[in-house]
């Protein structure tokens, strides 16, 4: 820990990051892996956009579409958009309430290697006999039919990740509720923090229902229950309450950090306080509450009855007005201000005009009866994409451009970050804007190619045309990474000159104990009130002292390891059994199935005893290291 | 490895923490007997064969009473510091409910069953 400064081989790099509690460090793993699974999320879109360029397409079957289908969805949403969020949570909540890490380091560094397992096992489907091809909401309907392992892939390596996102939910309430620096109140929490919060509250409410409707699923398909089994008197309907009752809120988890990151970025580059911040936080507390109330939305058509779906439609029309006052605190926050067109303020402000249009398109499916139009066309396609893209993707975007220098020293090159940004957005609206009207004039969504002459193949090229753009934008972006990353042009503190919030006051790179001496806050937007009232440097609330710091600790990964093994023995449990479900009892026996199962329980009870029984007190940062540390920073500075 | 530094604990302040403690198990010894009970008297309901309108609600009101019981008592609700933790529950509750009646009442979820 004293020798992070040394030079290493890629050997101890390597055995560093698989041990590591450090949350700055645990924020590069999510970044990386995040965008492993959003690069092979980007290109089953891509062979989704080919498949449907041109009519009759026989690029891909249509079993094969479908896996395609569901993949892209699920490694998106799960493996790519919620990792990517964390990844920023972790390199900047910490730093911005004042704390030297999160409250549980083990459990974070749990919940990111619980991630990176649960993904590489979803995606070893491709490999290990075909994907689950049941669409990412995986209706029970279709899932319990689903022949062969693909739908075991997806209940058992949701189930593991999910549980890791659950430990990390826990971990970033409990940091922002106790861990805040003496001054920072409440109300002077920056709004990346705020939105980490609701967002973590919405994790911890809303995965349960998740991790319930995967149980009962594994234990239909590998088990031998019948929770979803109609001809033994279950019903299939539950499952779709279950997953929209996570479901839902899961859209507001993903949407709220990127609200957060956009509001620190208007403010940044804006040059203003954020319009309104109390009303900002009202607004976010009340989406996250609205957000449980709305699920059956998505199932308007399934036959819940008139009272049902005029309650849930007036529901989901409720979110407009806190969503609409956000919009309005952004553009008053622009409003006046001098504007610094960087790459990450160019992003925030193409997302406000696409997430309107998303946002507009919401309320139009909210009205139940147009619903039954919409419902299942290339119109809900659209919508989503643009909330999500145009909200969320935008927001991981700008995040990336502004966060980089804080995360890696360095900075991303803006030529290159305005060229991606230019083709990026333009290649979104081409893709996903006409894919509304596709879905008025008829064309369902989920199907994996259509006939010549309806209509439809001008819109579909246009549409694929405007994926290719996106994907060279991403390249262009990869290209910008590998160069900044090589040319390694360190940059000191507060990079943008122009950091508000207290995540810019630190040196560049943060030490690994983030502050020498707890800050003291004194308002909203700290690093700002000392720049201009005072010499610039956040004032103390502690005298300089040693302090204490956990250990490094490789059980994390040895219990996500455990678990990893353990799903390949749950997976093969039922296969050619007599009591199995359909789809699977055709299938070879694999009588090591159990001990395989027993073997990865065993892994993970024993670490976890091992993490129980043997005391780890962890260690001291010297006040003679720290002063050594600052002694070091004021020499660079010079 | 280091160990944790802590300063050493007063006489004055080992008493107070034990005089607290000593309450606090009196506390829980009375709670707990009280849930005991609580749990006699509604196996004896039931075992009596009473009228089953007449033996939910008071068997589910006791439940509710073992419940407040729990979390203040051996949860440690009652003590200082735990807001958040009522807060959450409390909204945690407000959602199970919301849930549970919408499938009753609105949705119809149980038809298909009876």
């Amino acid at each position: 820990m004293a020798s992070a400064t040394k030079k290493r081989g890629v050997g101890p790099v390597i055995w560093d990051y698989m041990t590591t509690v450090d949350h700055k460090k645990i924020a590069i793993l999510y970044l990386i892996a995040g965008g492993f699974f959003f690069a092979l999320g980007g290109i089953e879109a891509m062979l989704i956009r080919i498949q449907l360029a041109v009519p009759n397409n026989d690029f891909l079957s249509a079993g094969l579409f479908n896996e395609v289908i569901t993949m892209h969805g699920t490694t998106m949403i799960f493996l790519a958009a919620m990792p990517l969020l964390f990844a920023f949570m972790n390199a900047t909540v910490p730093l911005q309430i004042g704390a030297r890490d999160v409250a549980f380091p083990f459990l974070n560094s749990l919940g990111v290697w619980l991630f990176i397992f649960g993904g590489i096992f979803l995606n070893l489907s491709w490999f290990m006999g075909g994907a689950p091809d049941a669409g990412w909401t995986s209706y029970a309907s279709l899932s319990i039919k689903s022949p062969g392992h693909g739908i075991d892939f997806y209940a058992l390596g949701l189930q593991i990740a999910g549980a890791g996102t659950l430990i990390s939910g826990i971990n970033f309430v409990t940091t922002i509720i106790s861990m805040r620096a003496p001054g920072m109140t409440y109300m002077r929490m920056p709004l990346m923090t705020w939105t980490t919060l609701v967002a973590s509250v919405l994790i911890v409410f809303a995965f349960p229902p998740l991790t319930i409707g995967l149980f009962l699923l594994t234990f239909d398909r590998m088990f031998g229950s019948s929770f979803f089994l109609v001809e033994t008197g279950g019903n299939t309907i539950i499952w779709e309450h279950l997953f929209w009752i996570f479901g839902h809120p899961e859209v507001y988890i993903l949407i709220l950090p990127a609200f957060g990151i956009f509001s620190e970025i208007f403010a940044t580059f804006a040059r203003k306080r954020l319009f309104g911040y109390s009303a900002m936080v009202f607004a976010t507390v009340l989406i996250g509450f609205f957000g449980f109330m709305v699920w059956a939305h998505h199932m308007f058509t399934v036959g819940l009855g008139p009272t049902a779906n005029a309650i849930f439609s007036v529901a989901t029309m409720a979110i407009a007005v806190p969503t609409g006052i956000k919009i309005f605190n952004w553009i008053f926050t622009i409003w006046g201000g001098s504007i610094e067109f960087t790459t990450p303020m160019l992003y925030a402000l193409a997302f406000i005009p696409s997430f309107v249009m998303g946002g507009v398109t919401g309320i139009m499916q909210a009205a139940a009866p147009a619903d039954y139009q919409y419902h299942d066309s290339y119109f809900i396609v659209a919508h989503f994409h643009y909330v999500i893209v145009g909200g969320v993707v935008f927001g991981l975007l700008a995040g990336l451009h502004y966060y980089w220098p804080l995360m890696f020293g360095t900075m991303l090159s803006e030529k290159l970050g305005k060229i991606s940004f230019v083709l990026f957005v333009a290649g979104f609206h081409m893709t996903f804007l006409i894919q509304h009207f596709l879905g008025l004039w008829g064309m369902p969504r989920r199907v994996f190619t259509y006939l010549d002459g309806q209509g439809y193949n001008t819109s579909n090229m246009i549409s694929t045309v405007g994926a290719l753009m996106m994907a060279v934008a991403v390249i262009i972006l990869l290209i910008n990474i590998i160069i900044t990353v090589a040319k390694n042009q360190k940059v000191g503190r507060d990079p943008w000159g122009d950091g508000r919030t207290l995540e810019w006051s630190l040196p560049l790179p943060v030490p690994h104990y983030n502050f020498a001496q707890t800050p003291l806050i004194r308002g909203l937007d700290a690093y700002w009130i000392e720049k201009k009232e005072n010499d610039g440097k956040m004032m103390p609330a502690e005298s300089l002292d040693d302090f204490h710091m956990p250990n490094n600790s490789i059980i994390p990964f040895v219990i996500s390891l455990g678990l990893f093994v353990a799903a390949f023995g749950a997976l093969h449990f039922a296969s050619g059994k007599e009591w199995a479900i359909d789809a699977v009892s055709d299938l070879p026996q694999h009588p090591w199935a159990l001990w395989v199962l027993i073997l990865g329980l065993a892994i993970v009870f024993i670490s976890m005893g091992v993490r129980s029984w043997k005391d780890d007190l962890g260690y001291y940062v010297t006040k003679e290291e720290v002063l050594k540390d600052l002694e070091e920073q004021e020499r660079g500075a010079k | 490895m280091a160990e944790i530094k802590q300063e050493p604990i007063s006489q004055k302040k080992l008493e107070y923490i034990r005089r607290e403690r000593t309450k606090e198990m009196r506390q829980q010894m009375v709670s707990f007997a009280l849930m005991i009970f609580l749990t006699f008297v509604a196996f004896g309901l039931v075992a009596m064969d009473l009228d089953a309108s007449f033996v939910i609600p008071i068997v589910i009101g006791m439940a509710f009473l073992q419940v407040i019981l729990q979390f203040y008592y051996f949860m440690h609700m009652k003590d200082k510091g735990h807001e958040y933790i009522k807060l959450m529950m409390l909204t945690g509750m407000f959602f199970a409910i919301a849930f549970v009646t919408t499938f009753i009442y609105i949705v119809w979820i149980g038809a298909p069953i009876e």
